[in-house]
């Protein structure tokens, strides 16, 4: 089982419609998939047409797997689950903070699922808490989408410092260009300038796309309703990039 | 590709509707998506023993493929495998490792045949709440004689969807007030009853209802009657040639009803006898070359497989004249089966022999125990005696002897199995059977090498199919060979001190406490 998240400090960058896709493609490739909404705003279920999971208690690690496992629901689509969020989420640090190992909770809880699911996409709130560093530590891989603009780059750095600080493994963080208009010429110049800084940008670019903001009209993935599309193309070539890159990581 | 009403998926749960139900009638409720209908006309196939039925399987052509599938309790389960390929009657004729590994056990030598037809039509449902989220699927689905037709059976399989369990028990609430009803015995019941047919259990060693009081005549007159019932229930799968185990029940039958009439004296007056016996022979006789030919054809694969593959071209050539020359004698056989005077013999012998009054010669009505008992001991003692005489250097003609006492000992047991007492004739039976089992080996394949080298003189033969009849007479000899070693070892424990005491036992001492 994979963890794949997710995530940037910054919002608006495409978080939810890559998290949301990813997990699409993901099951199309036979993987049985599961999204983890964390996101208290629930933009992901939304997309599925999911309604926010039902309370449970976050007191320990047993009562916290246990609420997720109740809250799984099959999406309209063969091999992909979905755990919406729900706005007690706003709450799982303070519940973080109260358990032993407070940094690696959240890894030992999704470990539960390891039978059930092939990969685990985590839609991530875009912050640096407690519940961001248990991500980190429980993700096998972290997506930043970083569209090409001065203030994405300076969250990467952001980012960039923070693993250094905190001794979290650089090599799981993947960066790829997000929201990108190739006719931009600042896009152009700050993708090369930030592909030269950080070579482990991935290859796959999404492409700024109005089909992707129909999302929210549609309430489905955009793989699914326009498969033929750009931004969808993209979204499973990342996908394809994704898996051969966890494959050279295995081999 | 159609998987006609599979209930593979443990999750999902099956209701049986009335007519008329359609999956708009859940529309009040829930927003309901219906997908296209599929609509597949299947052939369904089986044998004249139901071996597919009674394996717990279907086996249907759905247009495109061959499909096995099992089935429990009336109801398809998994796909087990599929095939492409037409005009398929044996199991041999598949091409697939599973399928023809399955089918082989299920159907042995028996020929396939259509045994129904139905047209499915199978469509999916979404059901979607106000969010429109789907919350379950439905898989509906009908059964109809033919395109166009009302169907005659409709029911569906509901898929919940994880997480919305209370809407699954929603939509059977619902569909339960509509008029749906538990699974029950599945639709397959109803389709092979709608195309005439239903399965039954076909056997060989049926039981008779006789007890040990029973007078002997009316014990012997059921017995007969039955088993030459089960020999013109054979007839008309000759005369189709679906497959050899038609003309080898036949003759089975035939050879035992003939044997009994033998084993069992001063029933009949001894003139009635003697014709009834006549005939039965007679009957077996024409079927006989017939026979030969298919036990020497059906030797292919195994002959395939012990011959080195130089000399598998001379093998190809002798069994294509094997098979145009059976081809020919089954048309003969068919003939004069068709013409009903094996039918007619047949019907005429039941009629007789079941006539109560008229008969009263000295063992007619005596109870049929004793007598059968006293006939088992005498079988074995002379078994016994003959076996004195037997070793390694036996002439086949003397092994053959043995063989025909063996056979009419486990005839009167089988026959009488019911009156037998189970656990300790059972064992006798088992050594019995094995004992038979080598001199059947020994027996087949001196026969065959006769059969062949004097069918062989009469063929124009060519260079390869010479080599390879040597090469078979060598492969046949052998195997003779083999099987006579093994018969002075079944043949010591079958005659040793302690199965003679056990004879002695069951049969001598109860006869006599009885037979008074």
């Amino acid at each position: 089982m994979k963890i794949i998240s997710s995530y940037s400090i910054k919002g608006g960058v495409g978080k939810t419609a890559l998290a949301v896709n990813l997990a699409y493609a993901f099951s199309e490739a036979d993987h049985r998939t599961l999204l983890l909404d964390l996101d208290p705003q629930g933009a992901a279920a939304f997309y599925f047409r999911v309604s926010s999971a039902k309370k449970f208690n976050m007191g320990d690690t047993n009562s916290l797997s246990g609420g997720l496992r109740r809250n799984i629901r099959e999406s309209d689509f063969p091999g992909l689950d979905i755990i919406p969020s729900s706005l007690a989420y706003r709450h799982f640090d303070i519940a973080l903070d109260g358990m032993e190992k407070r940094r690696k909770q959240l890894r030992r809880v999704l470990e539960e699922f390891k039978d059930d699911y092939d990969t685990i996409i985590l839609d991530c709130p875009p912050n640096i808490t407690l519940l961001s560093e248990n991500v980190f530590r429980a993700s096998d891989l972290i997506l930043v989408p970083v569209i090409p603009t001065v203030l994405s780059q300076r969250t990467l750095e952001q980012l960039d410092r923070f693993f250094s600080d905190e001794e979290l493994p650089l090599d799981r963080l993947c960066p790829f260009f997000s929201m990108v208009q190739k006719r931009n010429k600042l896009h152009r110049e700050t993708m090369a300038e930030l592909t030269a800084a950080y070579p482990q940008f991935l290859k796959t670019t999404i492409p700024l796309s109005v089909d992707v903001e129909k999302m929210g009209l549609r309430r489905m993935p955009l793989l699914a309703y326009s498969k033929a599309s750009d931004a969808a193309q993209a979204y499973r070539t990342l996908c394809s990039e994704i898996i051969s890159l966890q494959e050279n990581v295995c081999d | 590709m159609l998987r006609v009403l599979s209930q593979a998926d443990k999750n999902s749960a099956v209701w049986v509707l009335p007519p008329g139900l359609i999956p708009r009638s859940l529309g009040t409720t829930w927003k309901v998506v219906e997908q296209p209908k599929t609509v597949t006309f299947c052939t369904f196939y089986d044998t004249f023993e139901w071996g597919v039925w009674f394996s717990g399987h279907l086996l249907y052509n759905d247009g495109t493929e061959y499909i096995l599938q099992t089935l429990t309790s009336g109801w398809p389960g998994t796909v087990e495998c599929t095939e492409q390929g037409d005009n398929i009657r044996f199991w041999y004729d598949f091409s697939g490792k599973l399928m023809r590994q399955r089918l082989r056990e299920y159907l042995g030598l028996r020929g396939l045949e259509a045994v129904a037809t139905a047209v499915f039509t199978t469509q999916c449902c979404d059901l979607r709440n106000e969010s429109g989220k789907i919350v379950c699927r439905i898989e509906w689905s009908c059964i109809a004689d033919e395109p166009g037709r009302d169907p005659y059976f409709t029911s569906c399989k509901i898929l919940p969807l994880r997480g919305y369990e209370d809407q699954t028990s929603h939509v059977v609430y619902r569909l339960v007030e509509l008029g749906a009803t538990p699974p029950g015995t599945g639709p397959f019941s109803l389709l092979l009853q709608r195309a005439g047919c239903t399965p039954r259990v076909y056997t060989l060693k049926p039981s008779f209802g006789i007890s040990f009081e029973t007078p002997a005549r009316e014990a012997v007159g059921r017995i007969i009657a039955t088993i030459l019932t089960i020999a013109e229930s054979n007839i008309a799968g000759i005369t189709a040639d679906l497959d050899t185990e038609f003309l080898h029940d036949y003759r089975i039958c035939l050879r035992k009803a003939r044997s009994l009439l033998g084993l069992v004296k001063n029933i009949y007056p001894l003139g009635e006898t003697e014709q009834f016996r006549n005939q039965l022979g007679e009957l077996t006789r024409a079927t006989n070359y017939l026979r030969d030919l298919d036990v020497c054809a059906l030797t292919y694969h195994e002959h395939l497989v012990n011959l080195p593959e130089p000399l598998h071209k001379g093998l190809s050539l002798i069994f294509s004249r094997l098979l145009t020359e059976r081809k020919r004698e089954q048309r003969s056989v068919s003939t004069n089966l068709r013409n009903k005077s094996a039918s007619n013999t047949i019907q005429g012998i039941i009629a007789e022999i079941s006539i109560v009054s008229g008969h009263v010669e000295s063992a007619a009505f005596q109870q049929i125990g004793p007598l059968v008992f006293r006939g088992i001991l005498r079988r074995y003692r002379k078994i016994k005696t003959i076996a004195q005489t037997i070793n390694i250097e036996s002439t086949d003609e003397k092994l053959h002897q043995l063989r025909i006492e063996c056979k009419k000992l486990r005839y009167l047991m089988e026959f009488f199995n019911e009156i037998l007492p189970s656990d300790k004739s059972q064992l006798l039976q088992r050594q019995l059977r094995r004992l038979q089992g080598v001199l059947g080996d020994c027996n087949d394949s001196s026969v065959q090498q006769a059969f062949l080298l004097g069918w062989w003189h009469k063929q124009q033969a060519d260079t390869d199919s010479t080599l390879t009849m040597g090469g078979l007479i060598a492969l046949l000899h052998q195997r003779q060979q083999e099987a006579r070693l093994r018969i002075n070892k079944m043949l010591s424990e079958f005659t040793d001190n302690k199965t003679a005491a056990t004879f002695k036992h069951i049969f001598k001492l109860q006869a006599e406490a009885t037979g008074k």
